[in-house]
């Protein structure tokens, strides 16, 4: 167990390094839990994003990664919301980053067509290319690629 | 932008490569970690990210480093065909002694190098890697 784990740090330290200098982006699905965050996974990567849901015990997940990767001296840790249904849950959300100093790179509306993509176990983006959640992650896709104005 | 079954995964950077690896904008390496709860969607957001990035015509890994690993079906891979790594062979690990005096088997090997073993082709040209829970191979 503990050996698996450090194999998967070293490999995947070694590819954020070597994307690095490939010019290749890396996007990696971590571990639900922290194992994986260590130097060595984090100290290349050029943002280490966590997904935040409107509900307290996600966000109070969310923000102990995040002290974890401050502690270890990773990237700052910034965050996309996800499954957002209505001004109350942005209002929520958004008090809780503010009070934690957690920035919000990116907003997900809660869409239902996610679930029937999972349903048809089909990808998403092929399921309902102009679902109202892909389209947010379109634009989080264009601000990842376009330099800050 | 299609499918592209081409091998060629992460070569060192060749001149007729011709991807716009780096955009006219400036933007070089993306290197995206992706953490959240289970259930977060955290693998919905990261296997639409990397093709949604690849669209823009830019090389893209993806690696699934979960130990419930299903980025493959955001991605588009018959679960058949992502098979995940559970082992690697000896020479790229060597074990060695940690700070707290334990001895774990540790990465030494050519990352690029299992990319090419062990990816696969995702649509929009995506490269997958799915780790799995990587084991000591066949060192022992």
């Amino acid at each position: 167990m503990c050996g698996a784990h450090a194999t998967v740090r070293g490999l995947l330290g070694e590819l954020v390094t070597r994307s690095a200098l490939d010019a290749q982006d890396l996007v990696v699905d971590m571990e639900a839990g922290l194992e994986h965050l260590s130097r060595g996974t984090g100290r290349h990567v050029s943002r280490f994003i966590a997904v935040l849901e409107p509900y307290y015990r996600s966000m109070e997940t969310v923000r102990r990664i995040g002290d974890l990767a401050r502690e270890l001296g990773i990237a700052d840790m910034q965050v996309v919301t996800n499954k957002i249904r209505n001004a109350d849950d942005r209002t929520v959300i958004r008090e809780y980053c503010l009070a934690h100093r957690l920035e919000i790179i990116g907003e997900i509306p809660y869409d239902p067509i996610l679930l029937d993509a999972e349903r048809a176990a089909r990808p998403p983006l092929d399921h309902a290319p102009a679902a109202p959640a892909i389209i947010a992650l379109r634009e989080l896709a264009f601000r990842l690629t376009t330099p800050a104005a | 932008m299609s499918d592209s079954p081409t091998p060629a995964s992460l070569p060192s950077p060749s001149p007729q490569d011709g991807a716009p690896s780096t955009t006219a904008a400036g933007i070089g390496s993306l290197r995206l970690a992706i953490a959240g709860k289970g259930g977060s969607g955290k693998t919905t957001i990261a296997g639409t990210l990397a093709r949604l990035l690849a669209q823009q015509g830019r090389r893209v890994l993806a690696v699934d480093a979960d130990t419930n690993p299903n980025l493959s079906a955001t991605l588009g891979v018959p679960a058949q065909q992502a098979t995940q790594i559970t082992s690697l062979p000896r020479s790229l690990m060597e074990r060695q002694t940690q700070p707290d005096g334990s001895v774990k088997p540790v990465f030494v090997g050519d990352a690029l190098r299992v990319v090419e073993d062990y990816g696969v082709s995702a649509p929009d040209g995506v490269r997958l890697l799915v780790m799995g829970a990587v084991g000591h191979g066949g060192a022992g």
